[in-house]
């Protein structure tokens, strides 16, 4: 359905690039998320796709027609690509009907289509307010319905949730995707909170500094990370470096790296309750009440410091922490 | 590895050249044709440089220009520091205190704009005469007059700079009002004084913002040709305006142009070179109200004098005075041809406007359109008419017109056609030349407007399968109309007031408010110049009171 091939973007004539060499296929009907911190070229990459942005190199396709490449280029209206975008860019001097309306043109039944999208999104009795007369949520629905509206083959969501608190994030996150199940659209989704990826997301793109790092189901990225970074953002995760390789006794092979996530990390009041293969003991520094959970700062004997989390509330000053071979995760190094 | 090979080719000569072709559309070639037609009068300035001098070229260098280039320093050097004195003192007494009559006095200031400089000219000779309202004034109060002689190149930096202040005045007060209140209450917190917040803080803080002003003001004086004629100082323009009409020798006054155009230049490299070396303006605008203190007694007269200083001097006095000439002068000025005049200047001014509003607009969105981001540079270029004064567009435009004009007779001719001239000395010549004079007027508040409207806003009409023009009419242009109209209204008040260019330009049976009046004052008849002045000062005055309120909404 959607083809990227070696595709990059600079701003500044070659000497940083905001997209480097990215490629990736999205099968149709898929939900595909991509997340990236600010800076690692997410939003680079759907205004490419949407032609919004002229690759420097490489090309995109939807279905078997190229896009955009060095030679070719199809304006963004062309393509069919429905995209929101983070501030919703609602056309404030028209009303939600009118915003909805807009970019239907060339429908037959254009005004029952955008009543229909009003009805699908939960406001058909707002259609004749103005953008500034609704809340956030309500105005990022409106632009998914103005986006749905002429039947794009992709769907873009550019940071969608970002502008709301955390509670009305989850319940429209969830609204939103259930409106767009319905519709049966493929679906491009900006991110950079993994939670908001993980719960809607068929496979996951991890994007870092213009580069794909890994792009998989989620389950996949979880159990099986590419790099230390992708495991580390779906779960704290201990870098297990040569220090901590020592103060364990547990040798690890040299041109790969480690990591534990701290949830498979071992806390036991004796070494004998501790059923693991590689243990040691630890000074308690800091104890920090977080809800039902204890976090736990600790000072290993060779002075590494590591934090781990309990739910034990009687925990000693001097306590022994562990782990198993099988739980730890290996890389090419980095 | 692959991605190495991406690196070095994405941006390979080869690469380059099919993103270039890739990447070229139809509104890149408009952009630049556009720029071309805005550049043409200077281009032809630079082209004509070529064919040498003229005749009287040596006698010119010899004995005049060390006079023009001696006499415009001083104008630049004097004026300078008037209108700082007078602008940013206002300024800064406005918005960092309430005193009486604050609120009408900031808008008063602004006033002394809607008098062109050569018309202040003419109310202050009026003023300074043996038989003028001051010795007047002096022989009802049984004083002996004492004759301040103004009619010299000290007198014209003083009318100069009393009507061109509030450029100064305009942009260090935005400067005081939004971006330096948080700065003010630091400054407050910290226990400093206000004088020594003012010169410590404020003035190296504002000197971008003031030297901004300050090089607008210059411009209009190395524009001024009205005043430096009537006070008979040589200068550039005064020189330009001798050498095409006295002289009859056109390539002198190109050169004279050309000198001028690299004088001009190294100031705006100056204001270039003083905002690089300061670049700590903060974008952001500070919403908290300011707090302005309230002086008593004494200190609150000083500083009502001090602000009602130049609103007197500029604004009071010349329209008092051009007030009692129009009473005295009413009854024989006041005629049909004066009604027709009017309208003519009316029609010219608001015909120009939009004009001029159009191919702000074109330059705009062709440049955004384009989507060669070189491109957005090179428009700029077109904008350039603003700092080019009056008479060398006019120059530039005349002589490429005469030639066009020969060659369309002379074609037409072998057809038996008598075509007589067809854009030289027509109102296409002075439509044009106004265009190009003022594009920047119209240029300036339609780009910050458009500025303000979010790209995700026209972006998401795109994605929604709308074209960039359909974009335009139903998106872009209903939010920025406001901006839009202002620039129609300030280029209409600039092209009524405008003199040189018109002068040069105007077809033989069509006449302003602006020529009628400067006619006048040439002919020793400036009591009858009063009549067209105040014409002009009262449809110039208007909209200035609007747009400034306009401003202080915002």
């Amino acid at each position: 359905m959607l083809t990227i091939n070696s595709l990059s973007k600079s701003f500044d004539k070659g000497r940083n690039y905001a997209i480097e060499n990215v490629s990736f296929t999205l099968k149709a009907g898929q939900v595909c998320a991509i997340v990236g911190e600010s800076g690692s070229g997410k939003t680079t990459l759907v205004r490419l796709i949407a032609g919004l942005e002229r690759p420097d190199h490489g090309s995109i396709a939807m279905g078997d027609k190229i896009i955009a490449s060095l030679d070719k280029f199809v304006q963004p209206e062309k393509r069919k690509i429905g995209l929101v975008f983070q501030e919703y860019a609602l056309f404030p001097h028209l009303t939600i009907f009118e915003n909805v309306l807009y970019g239907l043109s060339k429908m037959k039944d254009k005004k029952s289509r955008a009543q229909e999208m009003l009805d699908l999104v939960g406001l058909s009795e707002m259609g004749q307010r103005y953008p500034h007369q609704l809340s956030g949520g309500q105005q990022q629905r409106v632009a998914l319905a103005r986006a749905l509206a002429p039947e794009p083959s992709l769907l873009i969501l550019d940071e969608p949730f970002s502008n709301l608190d955390t509670m009305l994030r989850t319940q429209l996150r969830n609204e939103v995707f259930d409106i767009i199940k319905k519709t049966g659209v493929t679906v491009l989704f900006v991110t950079h909170d993994t939670q908001d990826a993980l719960s809607v997301a068929d496979e996951i793109l991890i994007l870092q500094n213009g580069k794909v790092i890994q792009k998989d189901v989620a389950t996949n990225l979880y159990v099986k990370p590419n790099t230390l970074y992708v495991a580390s953002l779906f779960g704290s995760t201990v870098h297990i470096n040569k220090n901590l390789q020592n103060a364990f006794r547990c040798p690890l092979k040299e041109t790969c790296c480690h990591a534990i996530r701290n949830d498979k990390i071992i806390v036991s009041p004796s070494s004998a309750e501790a059923d693991c293969e590689y243990l040691t003991t630890a000074q308690v520094i800091k104890k920090i009440q977080l809800g039902d959970s204890i976090q736990l700062v600790l000072k290993l004997e060779s002075g590494e410091q590591l934090t781990v989390m309990t739910q034990d509330k009687n925990i000693a000053d001097t306590i022994y922490i562990g782990f198993n071979s099988k739980d730890i995760l290996e890389f090419e190094q980095e | 590895m692959q991605q190495g090979g991406n690196r070095n080719d994405a941006f390979s000569l080869k690469t380059r050249i099919k993103r270039l072709k890739r990447d070229s559309n139809k509104w890149s070639v408009f952009t630049l044709a556009i720029v071309f037609f805005l550049a043409l009068p200077i281009i032809f300035i630079g082209v004509e440089l070529f064919s040498g001098p003229g005749e009287t070229w040596g006698h010119i260098v010899e004995y005049l220009l060390p006079d023009y280039i001696l006499n415009s320093l001083y104008l630049v050097f004097f004026c300078s520091i008037l209108v700082l004195v007078f602008g940013v003192s206002s300024a800064w007494f406005v918005s960092r205190f309430d005193f009486m009559f604050r609120k009408q006095m900031e808008w008063l200031l602004i006033l002394p704009l809607a008098i062109p400089s050569y018309i202040v000219g003419y109310a202050y000779a009026g003023i300074f005469d043996y038989g003028g309202s001051m010795a007047l004034i002096f022989r009802q109060l049984g004083l002996e007059f004492i004759r301040i002689d103004i009619m010299n190149r000290a007198g014209l930096a003083f009318v100069l700079s009393i009507s061109l202040f509030p450029y100064v005045y305009v942009s260090a007060r935005a400067f005081f009002l939004n971006q330096a209140n948080n700065l003010l209450e630091a400054s407050k917190m910290l226990g400093v004084s206000e004088l020594k917040t003012f010169f410590k803080l404020m003035l190296p803080l504002a000197r971008p913002a003031i030297v901004a002003g300050l090089v607008l003001v210059l411009m209009e004086v190395l524009n001024d040709y009205g005043a430096a004629k009537y006070y008979g100082v040589n200068t550039f323009t005064t020189g330009i305006f001798r050498s095409w009409f006295s002289l009859e020798e056109p390539q002198t006054a190109v050169y004279l142009s050309a000198l001028l155009i690299i004088f001009i230049f190294a100031l705006i490299l100056f204001e270039k070179w003083q905002v690089r070396k300061i670049k700590f303006t903060s974008s952001k605008t500070n919403n908290t109200q300011i707090q302005r203190k309230e002086p008593r007694g004494g200190l609150q007269w000083l500083i009502f004098s001090i602000v009602f200083l130049p609103i007197l001097l500029g604004f009071l006095l010349p329209v008092a005075q051009l007030l009692y000439w129009a009473v005295i002068t009413a009854s024989t000025v006041f005629d049909m041809e004066f009604i027709i005049i009017s309208l003519q200047s009316f029609a010219i001014a608001i015909a120009s406007s939009l004009i001029t509003v159009f191919f702000a607009l074109l330059l705009i969105y062709f440049s955004k359109w384009s989507t060669l981001s070189s491109i957005k540079n090179i428009s700029r270029i077109g904008v350039l008419g603003y700092a080019i004064p009056g008479a060398v567009i006019a120059i530039g435009i005349m002589i490429p017109t005469l030639a066009l004009d020969k060659w369309l007779i002379t074609m037409l001719g072998k057809f038996g056609i008598d075509s007589g001239l067809i854009i030289n000395g027509t109102l296409l010549a002075l439509l044009y030349a106004y265009a190009v004079r003022f594009l920047a007027v119209a240029y300036n508040p339609i780009d910050s407007t458009a500025l303000k409207v979010d790209n995700s806003i026209p972006d998401s009409s795109k994605v929604l399968g709308v074209g960039n023009l359909k974009t335009f009419f139903k998106i872009e242009f209903p939010l920025i109309k406001t901006g839009v109209f202002s620039a129609v209204i300030l280029v209409f008040i600039d092209v009524m007031k405008e003199l040189p260019l018109t002068l040069i330009l105007k077809p033989y049976h069509i006449d302003t408010l602006a020529v009628k009046a400067f006619e006048y004052a040439s002919d020793e008849m400036v009591m009858e110049a009063s009549i067209p002045s105040l014409f002009i000062i009262f449809t110039a005055m208007i909209p200035v009171i609007f747009l400034n309120k306009l401003l202080i909404k915002k």
